[in-house]
């Protein structure tokens, strides 16, 4: 078998990976900086411990479960486990880089995904289930889900288009995030007593390393060192500006002043909404991408909090509203003129490709939400989701890991 | 060699379900108390 293998690929996808890696970290700042003082390790705790254990999780078994050959369209076979056959060359996924590469690529995805919901249960939940629910909702949510969609399962077989995670990554995030949100219930003092953000400077840090690390997200996710790169890292920074500006317009006309933090979640809401379609649109299409993502997610977070959902970091609202509109986008301004190996969407004279976005969408936002609930009441039930009113009201950095961010 | 990755990371998962899930609480508060008398 002759070497296919690409230098400038396989330098790309490795770049990649590691600039996605950045992102879960980053996260946690985002994270942290929101939270009250008494939370702030706690909540960057949940991002640093995902990234090892879901590193772990992904090569003894989840990397097989999503991409390994195909069982009836819905799970990956058990013959990767541990990485068998997993080496230096190329994988059926990626010719021209190690299918090693592909795999530690593929592997930073799943670690962010679990790390998204929990901004869903921050300041709450006790940490035993927070590490028995990640392991579970890896297991049964993301790993089912990546292979129905990029591992040849039936998602991707019926033509549904998910450049780099907006089904996979955000909708299975944000719509558990919500279940989570309702099943866990509201912080102490909700609604009653002040939460706001300690660090307003960390969430900004973190939004600025997740955009940093996004191109890698969505301009790794060509696989390859090319033009679909470029033009996925162009339509990806174009959507998160755009997005940005959106956000922080509509919150200065609804609350009188240009929100910082705001337009750092704005920014967020457009590098969710553009990952699906990076791949397929150009960038006019990224401009009404953004546009669109600024508007829905700030409106459907000022809903949940009418609707005094106690979502702590507005995961739902971002993630969930934000893939589903950027998964639905895709069916509407997908072109074969920036992806020939894809499908034109409902602007380009196929409407049928919207219908298609929309079945990824339902069944991604039914089965990660049917399965959160189940993940979590039996979690509930065996080990506590929810530390005592007592240590809540104490904070989880003394009363979960018996430190203090800050001695000043 | 892979029974044994396997066997590892289950032992992990299996002393996270048996570890201490309460914190220190009461150390806490009084070191706090202790400052705030300080």
């Amino acid at each position: 078998m002759p070497n296919t293998i690409s230098a400038g690929d396989t330098a790309w996808l490795l770049m990649s990976a590691a600039l996605v890696m950045l992102m879960t970290p980053a996260l946690g700042f985002f994270y942290g900086g929101l939270v009250r003082r008494k939370n702030v390790l706690a909540t960057i705790m949940h991002s640093f411990f995902i990234l090892a254990l879901i590193s772990v999780q992904w090569v003894l078994w989840g990397y097989t479960l999503a991409f390994g050959p195909d069982h009836g369209g819905l799970i990956g076979g058990l013959d990767w486990l541990a990485l068998r056959g997993v080496g230096q060359d190329p994988g059926p996924y990626a010719p021209t880089v190690p299918h090693e590469a592909y795999m530690v690529f593929q592997m930073m995805f799943a670690v962010i995904t679990p790390a998204l919901i929990t901004g869903a249960f921050a300041e709450r939940k006790r940490f035993k289930a927070f590490v028995v629910f990640t392991l579970l909702w890896a297991t049964f949510v993301y790993d089912p889900v990546a292979h129905w969609v990029w591992g040849g399962g039936w998602l991707g077989q019926l033509g549904a288009l998910d450049f780099a995670g907006g089904t996979v990554v955000h909708i299975t995030s944000g719509v558990s995030a919500l279940v989570a949100a309702l099943v866990l219930g509201r912080r102490v003092g909700f609604g009653r007593d002040a939460m706001d953000p300690h660090d307003a400077t960390m969430t900004v840090l973190g939004a600025s390393l997740l955009w940093f690390g996004w191109f890698g997200f969505n301009a790794g996710s060509a696989i390859t060192a090319g033009g679909l790169a470029a033009n996925a890292f162009v339509v990806t920074n174009t959507a998160a500006a755009m997005a940005a500006l959106t956000w922080m317009t509509v919150s200065w006309l609804h609350k009188g002043a240009p929100s910082v933090l705001g337009a750092a979640a704005g920014a967020v809401a457009g590098l969710v909404a553009i990952t699906p379609a990076s791949g397929y649109v150009d960038v006019s299409a990224s401009i009404l991408i953004g546009l669109g993502a600024g508007i829905f997610c700030y409106t459907a977070i000022q809903l949940t909090k009418r609707l005094k959902v106690d979502d702590a970091l507005d995961v739902f609202g971002v993630h969930g509203v934000g893939g589903a509109w950027g998964a639905l986008a895709t069916g509407i301004f997908a072109t074969v003129a920036i992806n020939s190996g894809a499908k034109d969407g409902l602007a380009y004279g196929n409407p049928g490709q919207l219908g298609i976005q929309a079945i990824a969408v339902a069944a991604s936002i039914v089965y990660s939400a049917v399965m959160t609930f189940v993940i979590l009441k039996l979690i509930d039930v065996f080990v506590g989701l929810r530390v005592p009113e007592n240590e809540e009201v104490l904070g989880l950095d003394a009363s979960q890991h018996r430190e203090a961010a800050y001695q000043i | 060699m892979e029974i044994l990755a396997f066997a590892s990371f289950a032992v992990l998962v299996v002393a996270w379900l048996v570890a201490p899930s309460r914190g220190d609480v009461i150390v806490v508060s009084r070191a706090a108390e202790d400052r705030k008398a300080a």
